[in-house]
């Protein structure tokens, strides 16, 4: 295992706070923080699979929502702010739609969704809470809301 | 092409995210405690807008100390680092009186100008007298002495071009000339890691910029024929000019550039190149004239060299070779040339003294045995530490070699655990990198004797063994020729 080497060559992206995610190993990474934050939710509150998996959806959803979605900008001053009116779902990928990329982040919170819901058995209040959590997710990921504000929220001022 | 240990790249995504999910909760925190006590700028703008100084204030000063380290001595060989301290974990740091000499791995001192010289230093100072330390005027006003003249001749002459320019400052050489030279209507390509002075020359131009895959000739052709094709953004009316603009060796990668090719598809699709000499002018090359020599390429084939003297020339400034019509035209409309001061005549005697040893004209073989050693201690060096099983980027000749790091954690360690055994690396972390791809850069220099390189490749070794980076098997040293041959049989056994 330890020999398992991947070849990375840099991706021609200028925006240096999203070409991180077009190297090897970014999706692996993210789907063993949300396996291992199960695991810590289980261990810290002690509840049932199911709760714990209810936890991790719903926080799963309030960080990526905030980071992906809410967020504008880059986290450095380099860039001279061009970027300063896009969130980071609007900058990845130069902002193409349906790549790769936005596939696997789009499939990630339903494939979620579907684990916390049949480990809780779709009972309430639990189901309801998750539901609103991925339709909120998956619609902010659509390619028809690219750079669309609604009622001008979090526009730009 | 990198090769990373697919844990590697695992943990060190995961380390990122730690430090990432750490900062997001001190800034919360500190934003509740602000909120909390109120302070007395009521109606003031703030100075950053949202999270633009995250990465500095969170990241970057929690190892602040292993970057931008005060010297109290000339960057030679062996220099003295100044000891700083912290009393608030690394927010600020105190200088102390005491000094270490160092071994110097850092310095961009490739031909060993840095430190005084038996021919240079002289004649600088003869110049200094002469001229004083600034011409306190532009080049069009007052600032235009006999040795600039001299200086744009001799650099011309060493380029390999009819005619030069010279700025007083590296920098502002490119971004400066970019957007004189393009402007809205015309396309940059350039490759995707070049210097932060292009990029800021090309978004000044106003030009459309397209970038290209790294040294991937194949994709440049790809991403011309398209831009040909589709013309200019909106209208689609052909391109005014196209300029390709490459270095010659990448600082981060210490790569050399794919010039043949890439000047042949230049050719073939009429576009300008301009290559940014400035880590491999005096550095590379039989007689140090660059990487058109090393490569082969005919300097008429380049449109416009670019190249600073601060690297091996052991000075400051930067200088554009190219046709006489061009140097002439940037004459009248180049900003750096009308309003900017002229370059120091003390400077531009060092590198007219510095230009002469390379060439043997000082009447001493010291240039080609510089040029000679330089080479000699870059694959010595290069070749001792892949054997040691360190990941070095690079091609060979090339002064500059990377060590990968990736954690973010390796690189304060790295830093700091060299420092306690005498030697001074420069560790690189993002955004000068990509953001995983952190690394250690030596830069080797015609000064550094065997023994200095012994001693540095045993604490490397010695450090690189406590922190972890040596990602490749190392090859064991006795039996290596034995193993040599068992593969070469191996190989012919397989085909």
């Amino acid at each position: 295992m330890a020999n398992l080497y991947v070849k990375a060559v840099p991706p021609a992206d200028l925006n240096r706070n999203t070409e991180w995610f077009m190297y090897p190993g970014v999706w692996t990474t993210y789907i063993l923080i949300l396996f291992f934050s199960w695991l810590l939710v289980l261990s810290i509150f002690g509840c049932s699979p199911g709760m714990a998996w209810t936890i991790v959806n719903l926080s799963h959803f309030v960080v990526t929502y905030h980071f992906f979605h809410w967020k504008k900008g880059t986290p450095f001053a380099e860039d001279q702010g061009i970027y300063n009116g896009l969130t980071w779902w609007e900058q990845i990928d130069n902002g193409k739609q349906l790549t790769r990329n936005r596939k696997f982040l789009t499939v990630v919170p339903v494939v979620l969704y579907l684990i916390a819901s049949h480990t809780t058995d779709y009972q309430h209040p639990m189901l309801f809470l998750n539901t609103l959590a991925v339709i909120v997710l998956v619609i902010a990921k659509f390619p028809n809301m690219h750079k669309v504000r609604i009622f001008g929220i979090n526009a730009d001022k | 092409m990198i090769t990373i240990p697919y844990l590697t790249a695992l943990s060190t995504y995961f380390s990122y995210g730690l430090l990432f999910a750490f900062g997001q909760f001190r800034d919360f925190f500190r934003k509740i405690f602000d909120w909390w006590h109120a302070s007395n700028l009521q109606g003031y703008a703030p100075i950053c807008l949202g999270l633009e100084d995250f990465y500095i204030r969170r990241l970057y000063l929690r190892i602040q100390d292993c970057f931008g380290r005060p010297i109290s001595s000339a960057p030679d060989a062996w220099f003295d680092v100044v000891e700083r301290y912290s009393n608030d974990n690394n927010k600020t740091l105190k200088r102390t009186d005491k000094i270490n000499k160092c071994l110097n791995l850092g310095s961009y001192n490739y031909l060993g100008f840095a430190a005084s010289d038996e021919y240079c230093t002289p004649r600088v100072i003869n110049s200094l007298n002469r001229f004083s330390a600034s011409t306190c005027s532009t080049r069009v006003d007052g600032g235009t002495t006999t040795v600039h003249k001299e200086l744009e001749e001799c650099v011309a002459n060493f380029v390999g071009k009819p005619a030069a320019i010279v700025f007083g400052m590296g920098y502002v050489t490119n971004s400066a000339i970019l957007p004189v030279l393009i402007g809205k209507g015309g396309l940059i390509i350039s490759d995707s890691l070049n210097h932060n002075s292009i990029v800021n020359g090309a978004r000044g131009s106003g030009a459309t910029i397209r970038v290209f895959q790294h040294n991937t000739p194949s994709h440049l052709e790809k991403v011309l024929r398209e831009q040909i094709a589709e013309g200019q953004p909106r209208t689609h009316r052909p391109w005014k000019k196209i300029i390709v603009v490459v270095e010659g060796i990448y600082s981060m990668e210490g790569e050399l550039c794919k010039l043949p090719e890439i000047v042949a598809i230049c050719k073939k699709y009429k576009a300008y190149v301009y290559l940014d000499e400035a880590h491999s002018i005096g550095a590379v090359g039989k007689s140090g004239r660059g990487v058109c020599e090393l490569l082969g390429v005919d300097t008429a084939d380049v449109d416009i060299m670019m190249g600073t003297f601060t690297k091996s020339f052991g000075s400051c400034g930067g200088y554009i070779a190219g046709s006489k019509e061009l140097i002439q035209y940037l004459k009248y409309t180049c900003p750096a040339h009308l309003y900017a001061t002229s370059i120091s005549p003390p400077a531009a005697q060092q590198i007219i003294s510095a230009i002469k040893v390379i060439l043997g004209e000082d009447g001493s073989s010291r240039g080609a045995q510089k040029l000679a050693r330089i080479r000699k201690n870059s694959n010595f060096f290069r070749s001792e530490l892949q054997k040691m099983g360190f990941e070095v980027l690079g091609d060979n000749d090339s002064p500059v070699m990377p060590i990968m790091l990736y954690n973010p954690a390796k690189i304060p360690a790295f830093s700091r655990e060299c420092l306690k055994q005498n030697v001074a690396v420069v560790t690189v972390a993002f955004p000068a990198t990509p953001l995983l791809l952190a690394r250690a850069r030596i830069c080797l220099s015609a000064s550094h004797t065997k023994e200095d390189l012994l001693k540095a490749l045993e604490v490397i070794s010695q450090v690189g063994d406590l922190v972890g980076i040596k990602y490749f098997p190392a090859e064991p040293k006795k039996q290596q020729q034995q193993q040599q041959q068992k593969q070469g049989k191996g190989t012919i056994k397989l085909e």
